[in-house]
């Protein structure tokens, strides 16, 4: 088998059909459907039949007596608050979306490198070392159960109405799931990996960095997914309070002066964001972990 | 190269009910020797071979290389793993440099020998795959090289070819052979395949059922250099007859000591 063919099958959604099938019972539908667009087809049944209800349903624009907008109503508020000029007229949000979508990826971003370079060496640590796991294991496992939303008043006292206060939010959620992952990862390498690593003369910190960390790998990048998908959570919570710019704080206020529009535009752009930060780290996953699809024997 | 000389060396593992894997081993080997420990599966091989490698220790007894006690694992005792054991994350090359790299020799003191290695191996062009682009003789081979480019004293070899086909074994088997007529290092090699024993080693150790002693040792005449088609001559099947009955009889005994 060659090694195209495989990274091909890896690389392909779930529940595509391998180009080989085709052959077998190649009816126009099954080839149309097993085709890209037609994949791309059959995943928009549900949006858009949804879509097309709501927009349907809407009298004079709305829905409930006028608590929800239609989506047309949505767009129109995103395109203004995307492209509208800036500045305090009527509406206070036009053109400043996507300052507002910096601010949080700003944030996710450092609080979730935060998360790694702490997460990452203490997973290794616990999951490798009996004494990291004496030292470390308990405190995690006690201030696990308490959710980042309980943090909020500690984090707001600590750090005031400021940035560092959802930083540190974003940093606490994403690094437990990095933390076990990186644990899990690294208290199973294979021991003759290590025996031969220690017959070649490696040392300590070698047989840490050249053989627990790329062995601990596909496991911490599990635990980066869940941790990243957690801090694009921790950042809404916390600007909706902490903080004055943002998503979750344009989200919150939004709410308040009845802008269901906005609110719903919003919702949208943090499912866009996140989405196209997972597709941002599976990208490295799939670089960092070559190894792994290299080919079948 | 390296002498190597066990006395008295007993190994129980405190597991949940203490297992006696090995009771009182002797063993010496010459500098240059080929030894073969030859017994069935679970009977104690691997813990030998792991107390000469420094993985573990002798729990009673003395276990001496060139005189002096065994200590921990390093580059004067290359190991070669069953299943290879290759990083999987690194290519063939630099799973080939890993050994001096870690032991800090400057890049142009090791590349020309490693190069040299991989094409001893036949595996020039694989030099940029992945092991998972490798079938398992390939990998094999590249655990060997890995190996010799650290110039070990002594070679311990657990099983390397027993996870392959018939085919691949002898093939395996010959390059083994051409190589260490080459380099003559020391070598310690583990198997429970009679034939195998016969064809590589100088001497054939044939342990006993567990808790392991070494039966007897028997001296191997048959010239060098060899090749796969000593396998059906006369002296070859006198052998294997001489060690097949060895065998039963140590099994035997190990029921009889066990009842
Ligand atoms: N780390 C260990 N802990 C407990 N028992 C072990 C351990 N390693 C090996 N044993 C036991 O010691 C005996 C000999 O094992 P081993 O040396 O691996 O045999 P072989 O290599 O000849 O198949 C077996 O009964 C095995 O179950
Ligand atoms: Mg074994």
């Amino acid at each position: 088998m060659s090694d195209t063919s495989v990274k091909q099958a890896a690389g392909r959604p779930a529940g595509l059909a391998a180009p080989g099938s085709r052959a077998l019972g190649s009816t126009l539908p099954a080839i149309i459907l097993s085709s890209n667009l037609g994949q791309l087809l059959l995943a928009l049944i549900l949006p858009v039949s949804v879509i097309a209800i709501w927009q349907l349903s809407g009298t004079n624009g709305s829905l409930f007596g006028g608590v929800l907008p239609t989506p047309d109503r949505v767009v129109a508020a995103w395109w203004t608050w995307a492209f509208g000029a800036t500045g305090m007229g009527l509406n206070p949000y036009s053109g400043t979306w996507l300052a507002n979508v910096v601010f949080s990826t700003q944030r996710v971003a450092q609080g979730f490198l935060v998360a790694i370079l702490v997460g990452v060496p203490a997973g290794i640590w616990i999951g490798w070392s009996r004494l990291g796991a004496q030292v470390l294991d308990p405190t995690v496992q006690i201030l696990r159960p308490i959710p980042i939303t309980a943090w909020l008043p500690f984090s707001l006292a600590v750090f005031g109405i400021s940035g560092f206060s959802a930083i540190f939010l974003i940093a606490l959620g994403a690094f437990y799931p990095i933390v076990i992952n990186t644990t899990q990862g690294a208290r199973h390498v294979e021991r003759n990996l290590v025996r031969a690593a220690l017959m070649m003369g490696a040392g300590r910190f070698d047989i840490l960095r050249r053989v627990v960390l790329p062995a601990a790998l596909p496991a911490i990048f599990t635990g980066l997914r869940i941790g990243l998908g957690i801090g694009w959570t921790a950042v809404i919570v916390s600007e909706m309070i902490a903080v004055k710019s943002g998503l979750g704080y344009v989200l919150w206020d939004a709410y308040y002066v009845g802008r269901m529009d906005v609110v719903i535009a919003d919702m949208v752009s943090i499912g866009v964001m996140g989405l196209l930060s997972d597709q941002l780290i599976l990208l490295v996953e799939r670089w960092a972990l070559s190894w792994r699809l290299a080919g079948a024997r | 190269m390296a002498e190597i000389n066990l006395r008295q060396v007993s190994k129980t593992y405190f597991a949940a009910t203490p297992v006696r894997a090995l009771d009182s081993v002797d063993l010496d080997i010459a500098e240059g020797d080929f030894v073969a420990l030859l017994g069935p599966s679970g009977c104690g091989k691997s813990t030998l071979l792991n107390i000469l490698a420094g993985f573990e220790d002798a729990s009673e007894g003395s276990a001496l290389i060139d005189g002096g006690a065994i200590g921990k694992p390093g580059p004067d005792r290359g190991v070669v793993f069953q299943e290879a054991a290759l990083f999987p994350w690194l290519t063939v090359w630099e799973n080939v440099v890993f050994g001096p790299k870690m032991q800090g020799v400057p890049r142009a003191d090791y590349e020309d020998r490693a190069r040299e290695m991989l094409a001893t191996v036949g595996l020039t062009d694989f030099a940029g795959s992945y092991p998972a682009q490798l079938s398992g003789g390939m990998r094999q081979r590249v655990g060997i090289a890995r190996v010799l480019v650290m110039r070990p004293r002594a070679l311990l070899m657990d099983e390397p070819f027993g996870a392959l086909d018939a085919q691949t074994r002898m093939a395996m088997q010959e390059l083994l052979l051409t190589v260490w007529e080459k380099l003559n290092t020391t070598v310690v090699f583990v198997t429970h395949d009679i034939d195998e024993a016969i064809l590589l080693a100088g001497r054939v150790c044939v342990m006993t059922a567990r808790p392991a002693r070494i039966g007897r040792e028997i001296p191997i005449a048959l010239p060098r250099p060899r090749s796969i088609d000593d396998l059906t001559t006369p002296e070859f099947t006198r052998y294997k007859a001489e060690i097949m009955a060895e065998m039963r009889s140590a099994h035997r005994q190990a029921e009889s000591t066990a009842a």
